[in-house]
Order: C-alpha cells, then sequence, then structure tokens
C-alpha cells in the first residue's frame, strides 16, 4: 500500500515536472484565451453575451476568464513552473557556483575546442592572466594535469528560473485583487456627496464607509482647441470631516488608503436647486436627459439639455414628466438664476452648467505584486536573453614536463556562435602572450 | 509647409522601399553585386525617410506616432526595416532583403489602397493617451514586431531552402538557394532573433498594462488586442521551449516562427479590423 501510494506521488511528481505537460497548458490557455475574443463576453458586450443561450453561460463561455476552470488551468501552470524550477534548482546551483575543472581530456567540450602548443608553465601563466583580463571566474586544480574552467555572466543561468517564477508572482498578485479587491465606477455631478458604499461595482465587495464629494468636474481645452484633460476635485470625507482632498484627471488617478480613484468618463450637467415647501436640495442633471429628479412623494420627473451658452452664462431647456405619460406636461427654457415654478409642487431654480464626473474606483491589493512579477520577469529574460554565460575550460598535458598541449572548450550554450567567438578570443589573447 | 515635407518622405519611403524590394529579388536572381548594393542603401533611404516622417509627424501633431492606424503602420514599417538592416548589416546577410522588405510594401500598400486622406491625418489624441509609458509601449512594440518580421523572413528561407535542398537538384533553383546560409545558420539566427523580441514583447505587454492601469485603474482587461498580445507571446514562448526541449529546430521552428508573425498580424490588423474592443480608438 504504502508502495502503491509512493509510486503515485511520483508518477504525479514526473507528470509535473514535464515540459511536455507545460507546453500543453499554454497551448490551451492561448486557444481558450483566442475563444474569449470571439464569443462576446459579459465584460465587455454584457448585451450581446446574454443573448447566447443559457447552456454557453453555464459552462462559462461568456465569462470565460473568469470561470472556474480557467483559473485550474493557470493554477496547474503555476505547479507545473514550481515543480520544474524546484527539480533544476541543484543543476542550476551547480551549473553557475560550482563549476569542477575537468580532469580528462574528454571532459572538455568536443564541438567547440582549440588547442594551443607552448612551455607548460607559461601557459598555465598566460591562461590565468587572460582569464583574469577578459573577467572570467574561474577555478584550476593541479590534481594530475593542471586544469582550469571559466565562467562569466554567470547569473544569467538563473534567467530562466527566475522567468518562470516570476510567472507564478504574477499569478499570485492576479488572484490576491480578485479575492481581496473590487471594482466599480460611479457618474456624479459637481456638488454631490454620497457613500463610497453606493457605487455600481462589477467586482468585488466596498467594505470601507467613507463619503465621497465631488467639488467640481471640469472639461478643459487647450487654447488650440484641443482637449486638454478632464478634471475632478473631489473630497473624502470621515463622518463628515474632510480628510483628503485631490484634483484628479486622465492618467493621474487619486490614491485613498488602497482605494484609487480614476478619471474615466465626462459628460455636461446642469444644476438646479429645488425647494420644496422650504426645504432646498441641490441636483445636478445631465445633459440631453441622460438622468432624471424625481420629487419625493411626487410622480413628477425632470430632464434637462443644454441649449447654449458657457458656465457662467447659458441657456437649458427643461421638461416635466408625470408618471408614465408620453408628453411633458410642463416644458420651457430657463436662462442662468432663473425660478420657475413646478406644477405647483416645488420652486426650480437654475443655477447654471455644472460638470458631471465618471470615475472608476478600484481597490487591488494585489497590484504591488504584480508589478514586482513584471520586475522578476523583465530582469529575468534580460538574463536569460541578452546575459547568457559562456563556460570555458581547458587541459594542458604535458608529456615531459616542459612542453605542454593547451586543449580547451567552449560549452555551446543556446547560442553557439557566440562560444565559439569566446574561445576564439581567448586562445588568441593567450598565444599573443606566449610570443 | 512641415505637412507637405511629410507627405514626400511618405512618398519617398513608399518608392524607396517598392524599388528595394524589387531589387532584392532581381539580386537573388542574377548575382550582381551593384545591384545587391543599390537594394541596401535604397532600404536606407526608406529607413531615413521613414524617420524624417515619424519625426515630422511628431512636430506638427505634438505628440508620439500613435492616434490612429496610419501612425501605427508607420512606426511598425520603421521597426522592421530598422530591425532588418542591423541584421543584414551584422549577418552579411542580404539575400534575407528579398523575405522581409516585402512586408513593409504591403503595409504601405495597404495604406494607399485602404486608407483615405482623411484617416491619414494627424488627430487629438484623448486624455487617455498622453502618458509617457505609452512612448515606451510604442518603441517596444516597433522593435519586436521589427524583430519577429524579421525571423518570418529566416523561417520562410529556411523552409525555402530545406524544400528545394531536399527535392531537386535542379542547378538554377539550387543556385538561388546556394545564397542562403547553411541551414543550421538560418534556424539560429532566427532562434537569436525571436530571443532578442520576446523581452522587448515582454516589456511592451507590461508597459502597456501600467498605463492601463494608470488610465483606467485596470492592468489587464482581457480585451481583444490584449488577449491576441497576449497569445502572440505564449507562441513564442511555445517556439522557444520546443526548440529547447524536443530538439524541435529547424522546419516546425521555422514554422513557429511563421506562425508566431500571423498572430503579430493578426494583432495589429485583426483585431482592428475584425474583433472591436477597448483599443477600438487605434482602429
Ligand atoms: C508562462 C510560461 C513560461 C514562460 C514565459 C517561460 C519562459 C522561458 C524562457 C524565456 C526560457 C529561456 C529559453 C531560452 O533561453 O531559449 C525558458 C526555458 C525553459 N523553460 Fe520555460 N517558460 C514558461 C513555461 C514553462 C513551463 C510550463 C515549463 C515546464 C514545466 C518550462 C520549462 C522550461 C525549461 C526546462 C527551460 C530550459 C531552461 C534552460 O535550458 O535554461 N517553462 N522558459
Amino acid at each position: 500500500m504504502e508502495e502503491n501510494s509512493k509510486d503515485l506521488s511520483e508518477r504525479i511528481w514526473r507528470a509535473f515536472s514535464s515540459m511536455k505537460l507545460g507546453l500543453a497548458l499554454l497551448g490551451i490557455i492561448a486557444l481558450v484565451s483566442g475563444i474569449g475574443t470571439i464569443v462576446p463576453q459579459l465584460e465587455q458586450a454584457p448585451e450581446k453575451a446574454k443573448q447566447l443561450g443559457q447552456i454557453w453561460q453555464w459552462m462559462g463561455i461568456t465569462h470565460l476568464y473568469n470561470t472556474v476552470w480557467f483559473r485550474l488551468l493557470l493554477g496547474l501552470l503555476c505547479i507545473n513552473l514550481i515543480v520544474c524550477s524546484i527539480q533544476r534548482l541543484k543543476g542550476i546551483y551547480l551549473r553557475t557556483f560550482k563549476l569542477k575543472p575537468p580532469t580528462t581530456l574528454e571532459q572538455v567540450p568536443l564541438k567547440i575546442r582549440l588547442t594551443l602548443k607552448g612551455e607548460s608553465a607559461q601557459l598555465r601563466e598566460s591562461v590565468q592572466t587572460v582569464l583574469k583580463q577578459k573577467g572570467y571566474r574561474f577555478s584550476l586544480s593541479n590534481q594530475s594535469d593542471w586544469s582550469f574552467i571559466a565562467i562569466k555572466r554567470r547569473l544569467g543561468n538563473w534567467g530562466s528560473l527566475i522567468t518562470h517564477l516570476s510567472f507564478v508572482v504574477l499569478v499570485i498578485g492576479a488572484l490576491l485583487g480578485s479575492l481581496f479587491g473590487f471594482k466599480g465606477s460611479f457618474m456624479e455631478g459637481a456638488g454631490t456627496t454620497f457613500p463610497i458604499q453606493e457605487i455600481q461595482l462589477s467586482k468585488g465587495k466596498v467594505s470601507e464607509t467613507f463619503d465621497v464629494r465631488i467639488n467640481s468636474a471640469e472639461d478643459r481645452f487647450l487654447p488650440n482647441g484641443e482637449r486638454d484633460n478632464w478634471y475632478t476635485d473631489m473630497s473624502i470625507l470621515e463622518n463628515g470631516q474632510e480628510v483628503s482632498r485631490q484634483t484628479l484627471s486622465v492618467n493621474h488617478p487619486f490614491k485613498y488608503h488602497g482605494i484609487t480613484f480614476y478619471q474615466a468618463n465626462f459628460a455636461n450637467g446642469v444644476s438646479y436647486t429645488i425647494d420644496m415647501k422650504g426645504k432646498k436640495t441641490s441636483v445636478v442633471l445631465r445633459d440631453q436627459g441622460q438622468s432624471y429628479f424625481q420629487a419625493p412623494g411626487t410622480e413628477l420627473y425632470l430632464v434637462t439639455a443644454i441649449k447654449s451658452g458657457s458656465s457662467q452664462k447659458a441657456d437649458v431647456l427643461y421638461q416635466v414628466y408625470k408618471g408614465t405619460e408620453e408628453k411633458p406636461i410642463q416644458a420651457g427654457q430657463l436662462t442662468t438664476g432663473q425660478t420657475i415654478d413646478v406644477q405647483g409642487t416645488y420652486q426650480l431654480t437654475f443655477n447654471g452648467l455644472a460638470g458631471f464626473t465618471g470615475l472608476q474606483v478600484k481597490k487591488d491589493p494585489g497590484v504591488a505584486i504584480i508589478w514586482l512579477g513584471c520586475v522578476l520577469l523583465v530582469v529575468g529574460l534580460i538574463l536569460a536573453f541578452y546575459w547568457q554565460p559562456i563556460v570555458i575550460s581547458g587541459i594542458i598535458q604535458s608529456e615531459d614536463g616542459v612542453q605542454g598541449n593547451l586543449t580547451t572548450g567552449a560549452l555551446s550554450g543556446k547560442m553557439t556562435a557566440n562560444s565559439q567567438a569566446a574561445l576564439e578570443r581567448m586562445v588568441d589573447s593567450v598565444s599573443k602572450l606566449l610570443k | 509647409m512641415l505637412e507637405n515635407l511629410e507627405t514626400a518622405m511618405f512618398y519617398i519611403l513608399v518608392m524607396a522601399s517598392t524599388l528595394a524590394m524589387l531589387l532584392y529579388l532581381i539580386w537573388l536572381g542574377t548575382k550582381k553585386e551593384f545591384i545587391g548594393q543599390l537594394a541596401t542603401y535604397l532600404t536606407i533611404v526608406a529607413l531615413i525617410a521613414n524617420i524624417m516622417a515619424i519625426i515630422l509627424r511628431m512636430i506638427t501633431s505634438g505628440h508620439p506616432p500613435l492616434s490612429n492606424g496610419f501612425e501605427f503602420i508607420l512606426t511598425f514599417v520603421g521597426g522592421i526595416i530598422a530591425v532588418y538592416l542591423f541584421a543584414e548589416y551584422r549577418y552579411k546577410l542580404r539575400a534575407l532583403g528579398a523575405f522581409v522588405m516585402p512586408i513593409p510594401f504591403l503595409l504601405l500598400m495597404f495604406i494607399i489602397m485602404k486608407m483615405g486622406p482623411e484617416e491619414r491625418i494627424a488627430q487629438a489624441i484623448p486624455p487617455a493617451l498622453k502618458s509617457q509609458w505609452l512612448t515606451f509601449h510604442v518603441v517596444t512594440a516597433m522593435f519586436a514586431y521589427g524583430a519577429f518580421a524579421v525571423s518570418f523572413g529566416l523561417g520562410a528561407m529556411y523552409l525555402i531552402k530545406l524544400s528545394k535542398e531536399g527535392t531537386q537538384k535542379n542547378s538554377n533553383q539550387q543556385g538561388i538557394v546556394s545564397r542562403f546560409p547553411p541551414l543550421d545558420r538560418l534556424d539560429e539566427l532566427a532562434y537569436k532573433v525571436v530571443g532578442f523580441a520576446f523581452p522587448l514583447l515582454t516589456l511592451c505587454i507590461i508597459t502597456g498594462a501600467i498605463w492601463a492601469n494608470y488610465a483606467w485603474g485596470t492592468y489587464w482587461s482581457w480585451d481583444p488586442k490584449e488577449t491576441w498580445s497576449l497569445i502572440t507571446w505564449i507562441i513564442y514562448a511555445g517556439y522557444l521551449h520546443a526548440r529547447l526541449m524536443y530538439g524541435w529546430k529547424g522546419k516546425r521552428a521555422a514554422w513557429l516562427a511563421i506562425f508566431g508573425f500571423a498572430a503579430v498580424l493578426f494583432t495589429f490588423f485583426g483585431v482592428n479590423y475584425l474583433l472591436a474592443g477597448l483599443h477600438s480608438y487605434a482602429s
């Protein structure tokens, strides 16, 4: 029984240490990702995705990247990568830090080899001088014949290992984000205050309790008429007290206690004051009737559209609807500062134009890990491809103890031509010294 | 004034690269040294004109060349020609020109046939595109994609040489492929070029993610453009591993290099023209 379970775990270990499995997983992930760009996804095209049948949704085809089995694929790949890395760790360590000089001629790499004749003692001297000069680290052996092994850019050996582990780090970062973060957005007019819990969420939950106040929202233009940026001046209120205030714009987010606000959208709006039996409230309505105001306790709906003007002086159109009736029961035009009566229910004052700002709100505790993974990934790749180690070894054999035969060879590595060139340069320098 | 100069540069680029492509092809057949040299000089002219056009565009519009498809293609073409010229010079590999230069030619023809003047003029960029990261994003993409185009050319050369050597010993056709380096040299060069480009593609994806995080608050949103760049990345990772592991050198590696470049093109065009997404401003 014990034998069996050992056998099984060994078999599993071996399966996960295979690059074949890794490549198969990568292939499947690529394929599944590709399908997700053809089949509409709930995240990008919710309406189209919902038109697909229930079965599709149930299988997760409409939200592929969030399904359990897509995560399972990523998880398997991570296990694969970790097992692979563990297995290769010792070999890489030995190849980097514990290089052993050859003891016989056969141990000198055969594929790229050069030989040189000379006086033994002088050969030894010259080889060491050249290796030092060219920045190699080397170790020597005097066992039967004099021999050496030298390595340059040895950290390059760690490139692929670091690359592989960086991928695991990235997956962990993404997982943290999806478990403990949230993502949402809101579209609010200047002057409004609302609790952070009320934003529209697309992912996760908000546990924070502060309020957000939009002080102003502006769509600014450059003198040449091009759009400069959208700006939002906003405050964070804890128990009604302002604790932080910042102006943000696209590409210049604002961060508060791990929650980041990003400028994402902008719309023009109209600011009104509504006086209902002496109780004043201010509302900002979006242009073109994209938002409405329902007077409390009534069936009156107010929408508005901007006709002309700037923020100082403007004309707007307004319409009041009752219930689900198709025609407005009251409509007209207002200029800045004007007050009218709406159906004897409330007084409407038009204060002027106001911006409507659309912000994305996000909390992602995994982001730092993601950037760490990115740094590791880049470092690993640079080591793997731009910092490839060169390993040269050689042995001096002598018949009479005075004259010797230096046989050197280079490990061919992944780019044979580079190793070849490095060996040639070294032998060239040694033979120059001999003269 | 500057706009006119830019247009002139664009047409010099078109003419020089078209002629260069033809001359590389003729050179393959005739082996006249003079023709080969002329092809190289014309390619250099094309690169200079391309760089000038991009710089003029940046001066007149005041931002990096990324406000529309025209500017993207221009940058892409520049990347291909620059990496190609480097490879030709470094590896003494003029025959490669006949396989790489048709790519910028086709890209430029795409502009001429499919893009009207209104699609070519500089456009105001939305606020989201005003970021330094985007400049890195474009520069890394330019060189990575350029290098992938070169590895595509090397893969094609490999397959042609392999099929010609494998089947007939027809002296004339043998003559053309005899100008190609030996097969294993081609294979190693392709690997080298992919090895140069893969870290750049990775950086391109990462800088894109950093920028997206600044602009939208999500470093990765699985929009089609991102997803296809990931697929491209996986294909080239597959290329690197397959080559190490099964000794999938040679023929199969060459096919993977070609396949990978097809994915690059799809990421570039297919996504803009066939699939819609967040990157739709790029079309
Ligand atoms: C996210 C996916 C992966 C990436 C980005 C990646 C990246 C790399 C890179 C850049 C190299 C160096 C290649 C070269 O020098 O030509 C490499 C080598 C290697 N990879 Fe991966 N890899 C991935 C997945 C895997 C998987 C799943 C396995 C196996 C389980 C694996 C096993 C290996 C092995 C054995 C090497 C050879 C290392 C050497 O000889 O130095 N890789 N990988």
